[in-house]
């Protein structure tokens, strides 16, 4: 079952109302929320660019909930550029939705049962609570759909090649399923795997995480992707999400070379001086929506990543077909003020 | 450790060198330095460092110099002064350590390792100065990481420890103990404000209107409403339709900051948007517009919802007030600079006795927010760059 199946008329034509109802909800259960878009003088959005986007920041400086205190179940947090941590509050209902959705989405490309699973990272960072919130919780969430797990690194973060070839000596024959952020699986996987002539051909990876320090060694998705075709991994999906919206993630198709959007989410691509939405081809700052955040008012964020939509309706699966093209870079105030804070 | 201006070597060592107040060698040396600030190129590239060069003419140093003499006292230098100005704004450094100078005392100035832009043309007008080789061995200027023990040696050396940057900079530079005859001189974090008479606006000319807006706009977009004196929140004064009074003063900065070209980059743009949705969310602001990217207008609840938290460039909270007496009680220490337009000297009087020293330490017309003078921050500079010898016959 795919969750990538609607065309974009189709796809607004279904989140629309959906997410116009989500807004209500949100305004109905969450004062700082209705403040805000009182306060914008929004009322209603006849399509989707018109929905009230909140900077994604405001999850770290505000509590958004739009869900009664004893009702958190779960309060999951990110570790952010400037210290500051994003705050996101979900019930029962909520927390399980995203995972089933996670699932339906990553099920897309690895089919229906759980795979043997190599994690391309070390076991040791579960245990340290500051990387935890980010790298652990990703980790975490996407092992539940393998089994028989692996991890690729010690406990001290060197390759593990021993148990690399011992996960493949069991299961290099059938499909496994290869996760880990991108930049750990370029240093830690590819270059070992080419290294020692290891046979990735039955692994579908699904990686994601910054590009910039591949960037920095001169690796651009493209090259990542022919690269490791060279040690057989052709099954490879890049993705694109967020705790803010957590659940969601925006998937590579199997064609490679772009993220496409579950049937319930959506990108728009804004224009950073006039805040309308951008034609394909054009870059902006990336608006994330998804009809997933119910216990909280992230269903319509704006990032602080930049993108492009490269087409509509013209790739391997239907709707948006987009890239991430990097963080958006810091402004500095030049002031005598307290936006310094340079101690010595 | 890089020295950007004077002669390299022990930072700390004694010196041999004597400089006196208003000493003739250091008055040519900010005189000629003045003279390569105002050329026109450098100017038009940097005009902070026009109103520097302004401020370093003969005249202006002469006055200054007047300034720290006295009848009843034999006036000499401080002695050895350590400066520690702000990591980013480009010619504050200068002020501080020129009137410094020209008391004739031995000065350090840490500059941060952000420096840039204009503080570089500083640098290369300051090294191209042909200047007495005494300047060189008693003024100097480096660049030190986060070293503790460099910090912490020149504060066992300065009599005068000069701390700009915000309150974090105080708390962290002052864990470094100074000498028990020493002092600190500091500058925390402050805040400014504008404020406009709405009956006095409505007396203004066009023109007048617009001569207005045109000085605020320098005050609000010069340092990206980031310096201390900058004006943050915009005080309607007074009765009459606020509304259309506050209209027509967003068209005519709009239309200044067209002319001039400002623009803001997006992460800034962003920065407004996180702040004013921020104060719209905590109930602090009813009504949150953007104008244009470069303008983010708010409506306060109130004259005690004031932020005094830098929300972005462009970015201006408005809040009506009766009287400018009715802003006595929501201002604190912590604010500095009062800009003005359309006030009686009467009313301005009548604001700053009430007051009572309790908070605000200079109210200036729109336009000159950010003109630096010798008195700062309540403190006469002049006098804290001296010490004072009685003699009794």
């Amino acid at each position: 079952m795919s969750v990538f199946t609607l065309p974009q008329v189709d796809k607004e034509a279904v989140l629309l109302p959906q997410l116009a109802d989500l807004t209500k909800h949100h305004r109905a259960n969450c004062e700082p929320y209705d403040r805000i878009l009182a306060a914008s003088g929004f009322a209603e959005a006849a399509d989707l660019s018109a929905l009230p986007w909140l900077p994604v920041r405001l999850f770290k400086t505000l509590e958004l909930k739009s869900i009664p205190d004893d009702e958190v179940f779960k309060v999951l947090t990110s570790s952010g550029t400037t210290g500051d941590v994003s705050r996101i509050y979900l019930d029962k209902a909520a927390a399980a939705e995203q995972q089933r959705r996670l699932a339906a989405t990553v099920q897309t490309v690895l089919g229906p049962k759980r795979l043997p699973m190599l994690l391309v990272d070390t076991k040791a960072m579960l245990k340290d609570r500051r990387s935890f919130s980010a790298r652990g919780a990703g980790v975490l969430g996407m092992s539940t759909f393998g089994r028989d797990h692996v991890w690729a690194l010690d406990l001290d973060g060197r390759v593990d090649l021993a148990a690399i070839r011992g996960f493949l000596d069991q299961h290099g024959d059938q499909p496994f399923l290869i996760f880990g952020f991108t930049f750990l699986v370029w240093l830690h996987l590819y270059e070992v795997a080419r290294d020692h002539g290891l046979d990735l051909s039955n692994g579908i990876l699904i990686h994601s995480g910054g590009w910039k320090k591949l960037v920095d060694q001169a690796v651009s998705p493209a090259e990542f992707r022919s690269r490791l075709a060279g040690v057989g991994l052709t099954a490879v999906h890049n993705y694109y999400g967020m705790v803010e919206q957590i659940g969601t993630i925006f998937l590579e198709g199997p064609d490679g070379g772009a993220l496409y959007c579950p049937d319930f989410a959506d990108v728009i691509i804004r224009d950073p001086e006039t805040w309308a939405e951008l034609p394909p081809g054009k870059p902006g700052l990336i608006e994330v929506i998804s009809t997933l955040p119910t216990s909280y008012p992230g269903h319509v964020l704006l990032t602080e990543d930049l993108g492009v939509v490269h087409g509509i309706d013209d790739g391997a699966w239907p709707g948006k077909r987009f890239s991430v093209l990097g963080r958006l870079p810091r402004a500095e105030a030049r002031g005598c003020s307290d936006t310094y804070r340079e101690a010595s | 450790m890089i020295f950007r201006f004077g002669v390299a070597g022990d930072l700390t060592a004694p010196s041999e060198d004597r400089l006196t107040v208003g000493d003739p060698r250091i008055v040519d040396f900010l005189a000629k330095l003045a003279r390569k600030l105002l050329t026109p190129a450098l100017a038009r590239r940097h005009p902070e460092l026009g109103s520097l060069g302004y401020f370093l003419r003969p005249a202006e140093l002469r006055r200054a110099v007047a300034r720290m003499q006295r009848d009843d006292a034999l006036v000499f230098p401080r002695g050895t002064v350590f400066h520690l100005p702000p990591a980013n704004v480009d010619t504050i450094f200068v002020y501080s350590w020129a009137l410094s100078a020209l008391a004739g005392n031995h000065n350090v100035v840490r500059i941060s390792t952000r420096a840039a832009g204009a503080a570089e043309a500083i640098f290369d007008a300051l090294n191209a100065v042909d200047a007495d080789p005494v300047i060189a061995r008693t003024q100097r200027m480096v660049t030190y990481g986060r070293d503790d023990a460099i910090t912490a040696a020149l504060s066992r050396w300065a009599d005068l420890r000069v701390i700009w940057g915000g309150d974090a900079a105080v708390d962290a530079i002052r864990r470094h103990p100074l000498r028990p005859s020493a002092r600190d001189l500091t500058f925390p974090d402050r805040t400014s404000w504008a404020v406009l008479s709405v009956p006095g606006w409505r007396a203004a000319d066009p023109a007048a209107r617009r001569a207005a807006v045109t000085g605020f706009a320098n005050d609000a977009y010069w340092f990206d409403q980031a310096a201390c004196s900058s004006p943050r929140t915009v005080f309607l004064i007074g009765d009459g339709d606020l509304d259309a009074v506050r209209r027509e003063f967003l068209d005519l900065l709009l239309d200044v900051v067209d002319q001039r070209g400002w623009t803001v980059d997006a992460a800034m743009a962003v920065e407004k948007r996180v702040h004013a949705y921020g104060l719209a969310a905590t109930g602090a602001a009813t009504a949150v517009s953007f104008p244009d990217n470069r303008i983010t207008a708010l409506t306060l609840t109130g004259s005690d919802q004031v932020p005094r938290r830098w929300i972005g460039a462009g970015a201006f909270p408005f809040a009506h007030a009766g009287s400018l007496l009715d802003l006595v009680p929501a201002m604190t220490r912590q604010d500095q600079t009062v800009s003005h337009f359309g006030f009686t000297p009467a009313e301005l009087g009548e604001f700053a006795t009430a007051l009572g020293g309790r908070g605000v330490d200079r109210i200036v017309p729109f336009g000159s927010a950010l003109t630096f003078g010798a008195i700062w921050d309540g403190y006469d500079l002049p006098a804290e760059f001296t010490r004072l010898t009685t003699l009794q016959t």
